[in-house]
């Protein structure tokens, strides 16, 4: 048996700040991970918490981090060439092999962006493998906006709605992500693929939402964010009814998500 | 029937007595101790054995000393003979064809005294290792030892195989009846030790499991078990506990009387392989390295039958939910239990109601009262510790009924989210308040936090510990964001019940987590009674 809690160390090559809350790490990787997967990052002496990676490439992963809590503010402090601690990946992944060649809707809130990064990525750079793309981003305001250039980059070969909360900037639309999903022709569509990742809130109308414009809810993926301490079955954390997030999730089709009561 | 020690002891006894005889020739004093010898009515070989030696002890005069002396250099030693017909007592020269020494046989029987830790004395030189001396005193050593395979694959490779025809020489070269009853007695007594033997592997005859160990003799024994387990049991922490009063919670015991059996204890056991806090790593701030283990002692946990089916659900969680954890399973490995006899149940004890008022599986049973321990053994590795106690019947008994009965609500998944939105959750939010005391005294609630520690603040230098946790603290779910999964009480309440009586079966089957054992309803600073959560859940549903 080996000791599953114990992390490794991994430089840190770069850090890009998003917005004054929110930095990107780029990490030293070698190993494999699926779109949707997590780490749990941790600072020792600080702690421990699960992170969604937010980007990949050879030799690296990238992380986004919001500055909220005590281990956040810890890896807030590190630099490049310093250490994180690392295990992982963690979760079960997007099924993006059934994506492809068929349509797909990604509704993302906030740092809700990250862990379907890797997805859009991949459809960017192998823009033939997917159909149609539907891109709706919401922020809660210009300050709060993540990803400038990748949303720019996404613009060109997506159809991208960005959105802000409550008000109104150049190149935005205003409204929650829910005033945006009447635009998306599911009516039309073949075959689809709906991402939803955001705040609990977000995900449960943006999901509704989607049903009322005749989207079914088997194509329907949401991803789930818990407090965990192990992500590997033991803590409880994490747990819902008799489902381990860390396990079985974070990423759920909806048809289970709704069976799911907190 | 059983087999007792002393059964064994008398065994032993007669294979010695025909050691020796077989070794060097008979002195006065053995003859004269032999003369003292009464000899048991027996059949065939054995009892005309038994008979004629009775016979020439009764009758032999004062130059019976030489005489035996010349008749053992003449049979044994081939002494006067021509051509050296002898009965040579070696098995090699009865079971290999060309009869002599130091052959297939002799390599055998050296192989398996060695298997056991033991060769040929110094002393001994002119006696093989395959003399029928010493392969009889090979056997009154597993006899005492209680090696009941070993002594039947011994007798069927060896004794067995050679002694009918050794016995048959000795009746042809003896001239007194001496060694021609003693070739009989050795002939015959095999043959019965061998379908004695039988008996025992067959189970017909059983070696007795079951003893009664007065105080200060157990004392002694745990003695020996502590010298290669750790022995766990309720102990007393005298004002321990809250309010000032004892807390009883599992310790490492010395005494039989450290044992409190007479009450309840207020923490399970789960502490003695999963403790509160423990240490998963070091760290520095280039890396991570592994706790190693404390040391290699077996780990034996006196408990109650609830208990022990509480560990095969700490075992779910820890071992079959995802990898299986480190901590929790190289200490679980080691664990035997023994089980401490309930008869009676204690105060808000409902384990008849969750099946866990039975244990299987465990090493020991074991009922205590303030004289003596009567124990039952059922693991091989403990038996050697037991065999000196006296043989009693004894097999545990196990609680039946309680006078308080959980009523398990049947649950249909498709109604969870109506049972998550029942009005009756909602009186544990001012009810509770939030302590988390029911999972610490839980059995089987196995939810934990990390912590890093670090041993002075300038340094980097510290460990992340696991720290039991609780899904009753108000922030069990909450992230760094703050973000909060369940934010009342009696969304905790509800999720824990549910847990116990609910999730926790369909995950895993067969089974409820809940083992009713009362011991969160005895904790409660708040009175809230979970076997009534249960019942009044049950009735709510209902209507």
């Amino acid at each position: 048996m080996k000791n599953i809690m114990l992390p490794t160390p991994h430089k840190i090559l770069r850090v890009l700040k998003e917005t004054n809350a929110e930095y990107t790490f780029r990490v030293e990787y070698d190993g494999e991970t699926d779109h949707g997967q997590f780490f749990q990052l941790s600072i020792p002496k600080i702690g421990e918490a699960p992170i969604s990676v937010s980007g990949k490439g050879e030799g690296y992963v990238e992380f986004t981090i919001r500055k909220i809590g005590r281990l956040t503010n810890g890896i807030f402090g590190l630099e490049e060439g310093d250490n994180l601690f690392m295990r992982g990946p963690y979760g079960k992944a997007f099924p993006v092999e059934d994506f492809k060649g068929k349509n797909l809707v990604v509704i993302c809130g906030g740092t809700g962006m990250a862990p379907v990064k890797t997805t859009l990525n991949y459809f960017l750079e192998n823009r033939a493998e997917i159909e149609n793309v539907y891109l709706i981003a919401g922020f809660k305001d210009i300050n709060s906006v993540l990803f400038t250039e990748d949303l720019e980059k996404y613009a060109e070969s997506f159809n991208t709605v960005k959105t802000l909360d409550n008000s109104s900037a150049p190149g935005f639309e205003t409204g929650m992500v829910t005033a945006h999903i009447g635009k998306i022709p599911f009516a039309d569509f073949d075959d689809y693929n709906v991402v939803i990742v955001g705040p609990p809130a977000m995900m449960h109308f943006a999901a509704l939402e989607c049903l009322k414009w005749g989207a079914a809810e088997e194509k329907i993926w949401v991803s789930f964010e818990r407090k965990m301490s192990c992500a590997v079955g033991k803590c409880g954390h994490c747990k819902i009814n008799e489902t381990y997030v860390c396990l079985e999730g974070p990423v759920f089709n909806y048809t289970k998500a709704k069976e799911l009561f907190d | 029937m059983m087999i007792s020690k002393e059964n064994a002891r008398r065994r032993a006894e007669i294979y010695r007595f025909l050691s020796r005889c077989y070794k060097v020739e008979i002195d006065g004093k053995t003859l004269s101790a032999m003369k003292n010898m009464s000899f048991p009515a027996a059949e065939g070989k054995l009892g005309e054995g038994y008979a004629m030696l009775r016979s020439y002890l009764d009758s032999c005069g004062e130059n019976a000393i030489e005489e035996l002396a010349v008749d053992y250099a003449r049979v044994f030693l081939a002494a006067g003979s021509a051509d050296g017909a002898a009965a040579i007592p070696c098995e090699s020269v009865y079971a290999s064809p060309a009869k002599i020494y130091m052959q297939e046989s002799w390599e055998e029987v050296c192989a398996e005294y060695a298997r056991f830790g033991m060769a040929k004395a110094d002393g001994y030189d002119d006696l093989m290792e395959d003399h029928l001396a010493l392969e009889l005193e090979f056997m009154a050593y597993l006899a005492e030892k209680g090696e009941y395979a070993a002594q039947k694959s011994f007798l069927e490779k060896h004794l067995s195989n050679w002694v009918g025809s050794f016995a048959a020489d000795i009746d042809k070269y003896a001239r007194c009846s001496f060694y021609k009853a003693i070739g009989r007695i050795t002939e015959g007594f095999i043959a019965l030790d061998a379908q004695l033997l039988a008996a025992v592997e067959k189970g017909d005859l059983e070696v007795s499991r079951s003893f009664s160990v007065r105080n200060e003799r157990m004392s002694n024994i745990l003695a020996k078990l502590r010298e290669n387990y750790h022995v766990y049991a309720p102990m007393r922490f005298t004002k321990r506990g809250p309010k000032g009063k004892d807390l009883i919670r599992y310790g490492e015991i010395k005494e039989l009387t450290d044992i409190v059996y007479k009450e309840k204890s207020n923490f399970s056991p789960k502490e003695c392989i999963y403790p509160v806090s423990q240490t998963l790593f070091r760290f520095d701030a280039q890396d991570c390295t592994v706790q190693e283990k404390d040391d290699d002692k077996g780990i034996i946990i006196i408990c109650r039958a609830c208990d022990i089916n509480a560990f095969r659900r700490l075992d779910n969680i820890f071992l079959n939910n995802g990898e299986a954890d480190l901590f929790y399973g190289r200490m679980r490995e080691k664990v035997k239990f023994i089980l401490l006899e309930c008869r009676e149940s204690f105060e808000n004890c409902f384990c008849a109601s969750m099946g866990t008022n039975k244990a299987t599986g465990y090493s020991a049973a074991m009922r205590i009262d303030d004289i003596c321990a009567l124990m039952e053994i059922c693991d091989e590795e403990l038996l050697p510790y037991f065999l000196d106690e006296v043989p009693i019947e004894f097999a545990p008994e196990f609680v039946k009924e309680n006078p308080r009965k959980a009523n398990i609500p049947a649950i249909e998944r498709d109604k969870l989210g109506e049972i998550c939105k029942m009005e009756f959750w909602n009186k544990y939010d001012d009810e509770c308040i939030a302590c988390g005391g029911c999972s610490t005294v839980c059995p089987g609630c196995s939810c934990f936090d990390t912590v890093d520690v670090i041993y002075d603040e300038t340094s980097m230098e510290g460990e992340r510990r696991r720290v039991w946790s609780s899904c009753m603290l108000r922030d069990f779910t909450q992230t760094a964001g703050g973000g909060m999964a369940r934010k009342t009480q009696g969304a905790n309440m509800r999720f824990k019940t549910l847990h116990k009586i609910y999730d926790y079966c369909r995950r895993f089957g067969g089974e409820h987590m809940c083992v009713g054992c009362g011991r969160c309803i005895d904790r409660c600073p708040k009175g809230i009674d979970f076997l009534d959560t249960i019942n009044s859940f049950a009735e709510a549903l209902e209507k």
